[in-house]
């Protein structure tokens, strides 16, 4: 059975022994992200962390590190904790085939339990805020599913945007959130501003673990995260329409802020410490009101850590980088075999591909780049022949290695557009980007001296096995 | 002058300007409290360690002026105003 929300989750992750409850009191800061920072590094089957004794705070749960690991990965998709990076992907690409899944309106959600209005908004009543990193300029919500509708198409629910973006906590009634250009919400608060109007948002924190997946996943700008939702957990996602907003919000939800973008405002926001390793900020960016908070009774706040890769969110928008681009590719390409987009978001990517002539390798990686995630992301793509495994880097720098004539495999494409938080974007927002062609020429292009690659034995395989066999005695 | 540990501080760390308000208070009486400085928005809680409280300890890297806060460019820009025509067919064009 798939999970309705975060709570059971958790009870999953801590049957499966994934979950690590921290008993003794630890300080809001820095213990809560030092320990989320430290979770990653205890390998690929890092758990996550509960926090319930936080000084200070009388009635506080913290999840930490929820997706920090191959393993919690795994089991956020319902797959035995052991599954490999590959097959992972490889599941994720056979559940899209079933996309979209129609969404279950379901009554009652637990969120509605308690509900704060007008003057008694105060968002550090009801969740224990903390800061992240040294430089971060406050505390942040940054796992939290945003949603929101195109204010030109309001009844389009294919247009209805679930996004995680970087919340600033600004007041008690009042969040900084970053639309980078390139993401859907700011297409929608764009139109809101062209027209002087504000952009309703809903906003839910701690979520089953197939809606943060979901949120932080490239899709097109009419395709609704919760019907890829329905397809990854088997079963439609639940939804319940948000009381003020009438946006769409997951049943399950812990917490359920609602309020608008103001229109036309702009205020300094961050820094920021980013999935890319650097920090962001000293930007002027938009401003979040919030009218009514809906909580669960006792609410658990879901919180992530991000800092140098790796760390949750590079586990938490590695599969479902992947999974689009490899998606959006096959459909012109069928000839292209794998796409591991995992580093920094896709900003590189290791695309296989089957040549269909000379030169279309290049094409493919060019293609890559203008798909919709592309576009801001996608700076460095390396495409391999497809008997190379893109997911296994020793033979990626083998035919990088041995490929690759700068004279004609490497592709310098000038002033592209790239995610502002790139830190080498120049001026920010723009960057050249590279496609290096490591597949072998096929002809006409008749470059290089490829015709007597040393291939393994035909008995190897064979021997394999009987190795294995006589290594295990 | 130098605050003694727990008072309220008397500038901003990261930009020492000198309107900062309280966001709020522990829910256990007195262990700590939530500042916020009017100006720059930089938000901390008084427990929090030197680097992040004090202005004298906060890194250089992340201080702020009043010059850096007035020159921070908008992302994403305001788009401009649609003037929609009260009368009339909508301009060509759109």
């Amino acid at each position: 059975m798939p999970h309705d929300d975060l709570r059971s989750f958790l009870t999953t992750l801590d049957k499966e022994g994934q979950l690590l409850r921290v008993t003794e009191q630890v300080s809001p800061e820095p213990d809560l992200a030092a320990a989320a920072n430290a979770a990653p590094k205890l390998g690929d089957a890092a758990p996550a962390l509960y926090f319930d004794n936080l000084e200070g705070f009388t009635d506080a749960r913290v999840a930490l590190n929820v997706h920090g690991s191959w393993a919690n990965h795994a089991l956020a998709l319902g797959l035995p904790a052991g599954t490999g990076v590959k097959d992972q992907v490889a599941e994720f690409i056979r559940r899209w085939e079933t996309f979209p899944v129609p969404v279950e309106r379901r009554e009652d959600p637990p969120w509605a339990d308690n509900v704060l209005e007008g003057e008694a908004v105060d968002l550090f009543s009801v969740l224990p805020l903390f800061r992240l990193n040294d430089g971060d300029g406050g505390f942040y919500l940054d796992k939290a599913a945003v949603v929101s509708r195109d204010p030109e198409d309001p009844g389009n629910d294919g247009k209805q945007n679930v996004g995680i973006y970087r919340l600033q906590v600004k007041g008690r009634a009042e969040l900084g959130i970053q639309p980078v250009p390139m993401h859907d919400i700011a297409l929608q608060l764009a139109k809101a501003e062209r027209a002087g109007e504000d952009l309703p948002v809903a906003i839910a924190l701690g979520n089953d673990p197939v809606i943060p997946i979901v949120a932080a996943t490239p899709l097109a700008y009419d395709q609704n995260e919760y019907e890829l939702a329905g397809a990854l957990r088997g079963a439609p996602a639940p939804v319940t329409a948000a009381p003020l907003t009438g946006l769409d919000v997951p049943w399950g939800a812990e917490v359920v802020l609602e309020g608008v973008i103001v229109g036309r405002r702009r205020e300094l926001e961050g820094p920021f410490g980013e999935f890319t390793g650097h920090y962001s900020g000293g930007r002027s960016m938009p401003v979040i009101r919030i009218d009514r908070i809906s909580h669960r009774t006792h609410p658990v706040f879901e919180s992530l850590y991000l800092g140098m890769p790796w760390t949750e969110i590079d586990f938490l928008m590695a599969a479902n980088t992947c999974v689009p681009i490899h998606q959006q590719l096959t459909a012109e390409f069928p000839e292209v075999r794998a796409v591991n987009a995992m580093y920094t978001h896709g900003l590189l990517a290791v695309i296989s591909t089957k040549s269909r002539y000379g030169g279309f390798a290049k094409a493919v990686g060019m293609r890559a780049m203008t798909t919709p995630h592309g576009l801001g992301y996608l700076k460095t793509v390396i495409v391999v022949d497809e008997d190379v495994d893109p997911f296994d880097l020793p033979r990626v720098m083998w035919a990088v290695s041995t490929k690759v004539n700068p004279a004609g495999d490497v592709m310098v494409l000038p002033n592209l557009p790239v995610v502002a938080l790139d830190p080498a974007a120049d001026p920010a927002g723009i960057t050249h980007k590279m496609i290096i062609d490591a597949t072998t020429p096929v002809a006409p292009d008749e470059r290089g001296h490829f015709s007597q690659p040393v291939k393994d034995l035909p008995e190897t395989a064979a021997w394999v096995d009987k190795l294995r066999r006589l290594a295990a005695r | 002058m130098t605050a003694p540990e727990g008072a309220p501080p008397v500038t901003c760390p990261r930009c020492d300007h000198p309107d900062v308000a309280k966001l709020a208070d522990s829910p256990v009486a007195g262990v700590w409290t939530v500042h916020q400085c009017a100006r720059c928005r930089y938000t901390w809680r008084s427990t929090e360690p030197a680097r992040r409280t004090r202005r004298a300890h906060y890194p250089e890297a992340f201080r702020l002026t009043a010059q850096d806060i007035a020159s921070a460019t908008d992302v994403p820009t305001v788009p401009p105003l649609l003037i929609r025509p009260k009368v009339g067919r909508p301009p060509r064009g759109t």
